[in-house]
């Protein structure tokens, strides 16, 4: 698990530190594919952080094009996933506090 | 009008080389030398003034500019152009042709025709039948081949008559398409080809009807591209094409696995908890390593700067650490060493016992025989050990000297290894550091504890600055009045010397040489050697200190001075076999007590010739003292391995306590040392193994001060219960005999 930055909001109710970094749960990617693919999931949920969708559809699309054809995407706060997917383009990672995101590809 | 200067000829501007020449007379007949003298002439004389001749022409100016063009050409025009000649054969007179003036070399036929002309119109419009005509002829027929070659020859040969020709082509061409369109054209430019009319039209036959194939792909052809019709061949080939083959594969596909997972919200929020707490440990972590690393370097440069200063702190540090240790292992020893008192003893009159505490080995001198003993008169706990050896038979063994510290029972304080063996030890009583030692090859040497290194101080000279036998003891004598420690050491060559400590340096003087009192014995060579004794042993008087007791080994004592170098102030035939100690009762400095191999320890008073005491013990007696604590107190150890104590004031006849201290078979006890402070006694044997023993309180009974009376200090009072004993001791005094009074007579 690798971070990339550290921040701490304190909510209203006192004591609770809820942490917003994007944070892998699971990943089979390569290295340098991994950090673009996290930058752009942060870059996708923070413009749209109330439509899950259209994130989801900004990250499916640009990763089409980046790196291929078939890629899926699921972005949500409580889901549960049993999925196929190619080796090596999986990533299943936190962020926000409450968003779970998963893609990967399989065409 | 300008005047002109001409000569000869009316020239018009000057210097005129061209052929243009002003308009004048003489027309153009003139001839060129005109010209370049007009010329030269010009060059000459360059003014303008012309001089005109009378009867030139006026001309205008206009007229003056006029161009003239002359032109050179062949005919001759001094030739009459009419010349006749009768002809007898039609009987006139006829023309006879002018004679060309012509000869004709060479002819070639070029290829360029003139832009504005007819032809090349003709050309340029693209109309390019009579070419297309002669190349199909030529492509489609090889039998033209033959025909081509006569064209091409007869087109090199023709002169003016081809040209012609071909203008006549070009109008048959022009008709030949009129009439029959292609075919006419076609026979017309065969005709216009050959020279040979026949030929012409036999060829002309036989493209005609392979022409109109041929020509009709070229009519169509692009206006301006205008090709060499003799040289210029188009052709087109087409290569052989591989005939296609369709194969198809499918590769394997990229691997493919599951994954599964939940999403829920408690279950990102423990995810971001844990990572944060392994952000945070890993935090502390780097903190530390920085730390430590920054401390290395520190320690690192404090240790070179300060080794020493640290070395010294370890090794004291070591030190204490090695003695906690001892204490915590002997710990019970330790405890019985200073609070044990033997409680049967209360039970037991008159007798004690000995606590054996620790025993002192030092490994590389297991094999040497403790040769003596001494405590440090400053350090209640330090003590020094003199390894050597008494077995002369047998190769010496190295020797040391070492000081033990009771507080460190598992290794000596100090070492200090000798080539030989040391046979005698003695410490400084005011210098601590100082500890003198007799070798066994008769060297001495000073050795000071405190330096670090392993050399003493000084040594003697191994030649002339020793002695001749074994050094039996030696004893630190009263600082000279400079203040030089010396000492004296006794040997078995019979010498007793004194040796002072000058500066790194020992001088010895002979104090005395112990010589027999019988007269000199003849010696091998029939000389008379003078008899001399062997001392073994020495002690000083307490308080007068010029006077000391030798022992030798013939089993006398002798009482001597420094002062006097061959006198005896008192000879005592204690033993008849070797004096092994002579010691001086510490309270009493008149009693001294002498051991020996005889089995006996004898109690001597100074100016009594017989001992007082006379104490059989059965063995070999190998060193004997007075108790420091108790003026009738002394101990004895004997060969086979027991320690005799006698307190002459419980009983004068009897040991109050004999102890086995170690194994009888093997060890012999060889010195023994009381402690000065404390009731401890050390007992060295001869396998380089020091015992302490406590003794138990029977054994150090003080005398009780009397309730009543003067405060008396405890020398004195031990003074007195010695002088009581002695009282009972000694001899009466012999009552002189009471005058004999005469007895009344009774009949």
């Amino acid at each position: 698990m690798t971070e990339v930055e550290g921040k701490k909001e304190e909510t209203e109710t006192a004591k609770k530190i809820v942490h917003t970094y994007p944070l892998i749960r699971h990943s089979d990617m390569m290295e340098e594919m991994k950090g673009e693919v996290m930058e752009l999931v942060v870059t996708a949920c923070e413009k749209h952080s109330t439509n899950n969708e259209m994130a989801a559809r900004m990250i499916k699309e640009t990763m089409d094009k980046k790196f291929g054809p078939s890629w899926h995407t699921v972005v949500g706060e409580g889901f549960g996933f049993e999925i196929s997917y190619e080796c090596k383009n999986l990533l299943y990672m936190f962020f926000g506090g409450n968003l779970a995101i998963c893609i990967w590809k399989c065409s | 009008m300008p005047p002109k200067k001409t000569q000869g000829v009316g020239s018009g501007t000057a210097k005129v080389t061209s052929l243009k020449v002003v308009k004048g007379k003489g027309g153009s007949g003139k001839t060129t030398s005109d010209i370049a003298v007009t010329d030269e002439l010009d060059s000459w004389m360059k003014t303008k003034q012309m001089i005109r001749p009378e009867d030139q022409v006026e001309l205008n100016e206009q007229d003056l500019k006029e161009e003239i063009t002359r032109v050179l050409t062949m005919q001759n025009p001094q030739i009459p152009s009419n010349i006749v000649e009768f002809s007898f054969k039609e009987g006139r007179f006829t023309p006879v042709p002018p004679v060309t003036q012509t000869i004709l070399l060479l002819e070639i036929e070029g290829t360029i025709l003139c832009k504005d002309s007819d032809e090349a119109k003709f050309q340029l419009e693209g109309n390019l039948d009579f070419e297309d005509q002669d190349k199909s002829m030529k492509r489609n027929s090889e039998e033209l081949n033959e025909i081509i070659l006569e064209d091409e020859n007869a087109e090199k040969e023709n002169t003016e008559i081809e040209y012609e020709g071909k203008e006549d082509e070009n109008e048959i061409a022009k008709e030949g398409e009129d009439k029959q369109g292609e075919g006419g054209g076609g026979g017309g430019g065969g005709e216009g080809e050959g020279e040979g009319e026949e030929e012409a039209e036999v060829v002309s036959a036989v493209p005609t009807k392979q022409a109109p194939g041929g020509s009709a792909h070229f009519i169509k052809s692009g206006a301006k591209k205008l090709t060499n019709q003799f040289n210029f061949c188009e052709r087109g080939a087409l290569t052989y094409n591989n005939p296609f083959r369709n194969l198809e594969t499918q590769t394997v596909p990229p691997p493919r696995a599951n994954f599964a997972g939940q999403v829920m919200q408690w279950i990102i929020y423990d995810a971001y908890q844990q990572d944060f707490e392994v952000q945070q440990r890993e935090k502390e972590k780097e903190k530390k390593d920085k730390v430590v690393p920054n401390q290395k370097p520190e320690a690192k440069r404090k240790d070179l700067q300060a080794t020493a200063d640290i070395s010294n702190r370890t090794l004291l540090a070591i030190k204490t650490l090695e003695r906690m240790i001892n204490q915590n292992t002997f710990d019970e020893i330790a405890q019985d060493y200073r609070y044990w008192e033997d409680p049967s003893d209360e039970y037991r009159d008159e007798e004690g016992t000995l606590l054996p505490l620790w025993k002192f080995v030092y490994e590389k001198t297991k094999k040497n025989s403790v040769t003596a003993l001494v405590w440090n008169p400053c350090y209640y706990d330090l003590f020094a050990v003199a390894f050597g050896c008494f077995d002369f038979m047998k190769p010496q063994p190295e020797g040391a000297m070492c000081l033990f510290t009771l507080k460190n029972p598992s290794f000596p304080e100090y070492v200090c290894s000798t080539e030989t063996g040391v046979m005698c030890v003695d410490i400084h009583p005011t210098h601590p550091a100082l500890v003198c030692i007799g070798k066994y090859d008769g060297s001495v040497a000073v050795y000071d504890v405190h330096s670090p290194g392993k050399l003493p101080q000084c040594e003697s000279n191994s030649v002339t600055n020793k002695h001749c036998g074994v050094v039996w003891q030696v004893r630190w004598g009263i600082d000279m009045p400079d203040g030089e420690v010396n000492f004296f050491s006794v040997s078995a060559d019979g010498n007793v010397y004194n040796w002072v400590l000058t500066q790194h340096e020992l001088s010895q003087t002979l104090i005395i040489s112990l010589f027999f009192s019988f007269d000199p014995i003849p010696g091998p060579d029939g000389t008379l050697i003078p008899l001399t004794g062997c001392g073994t042993t020495i002690a000083f008087h307490p308080t007068e200190r010029l006077i000391f007791l030798v022992g030798t080994e013939e089993g006398s004592v002798y009482k001597c001075s420094t002062a006097y170098a061959s006198l005896y102030l008192a000879t005592y035939e204690a033993h008849h076999m070797p004096v092994y100690k002579v010691d001086y009762n510490k309270f009493c400095p008149d009693i001294f007590i002498s051991c020996s191999a005889d089995w006996r320890a004898k109690i001597w008073e100074d100016t009594r010739s017989d001992p007082l005491f006379v104490f059989d013990l059965g063995c070999e007696i190998a060193d004997v003292e007075w108790a420091p604590y108790s003026s009738t107190v002394f101990a004895a150890v004997t060969n086979d391995g027991k320690v005799h104590v006698f307190d002459l004031n419980v009983n004068k006849y009897r040991p109050i306590c004999v102890q086995a201290v170690v194994n009888r078979k093997r060890n012999r006890l060889t010195r023994i040392a009381f402690n000065h402070k404390l009731p401890i006694i050390i007992v060295g044997d001869d396998r380089g193994c020091i015992t302490a023993l406590k003794l138990s309180p029977n054994l150090r009974k003080k005398v009780k001060p009397p309730k009543k009376g003067p405060v008396l200090t405890e020398r004195e009072l031990e003074l007195m219960k010695l002088e009581k004993l002695l009282a009972l001791v000694r001899e009466p005094p012999t009552p002189t005999p009471l005058p004999d009074y005469p007895a009344p007579v009774d009949s």
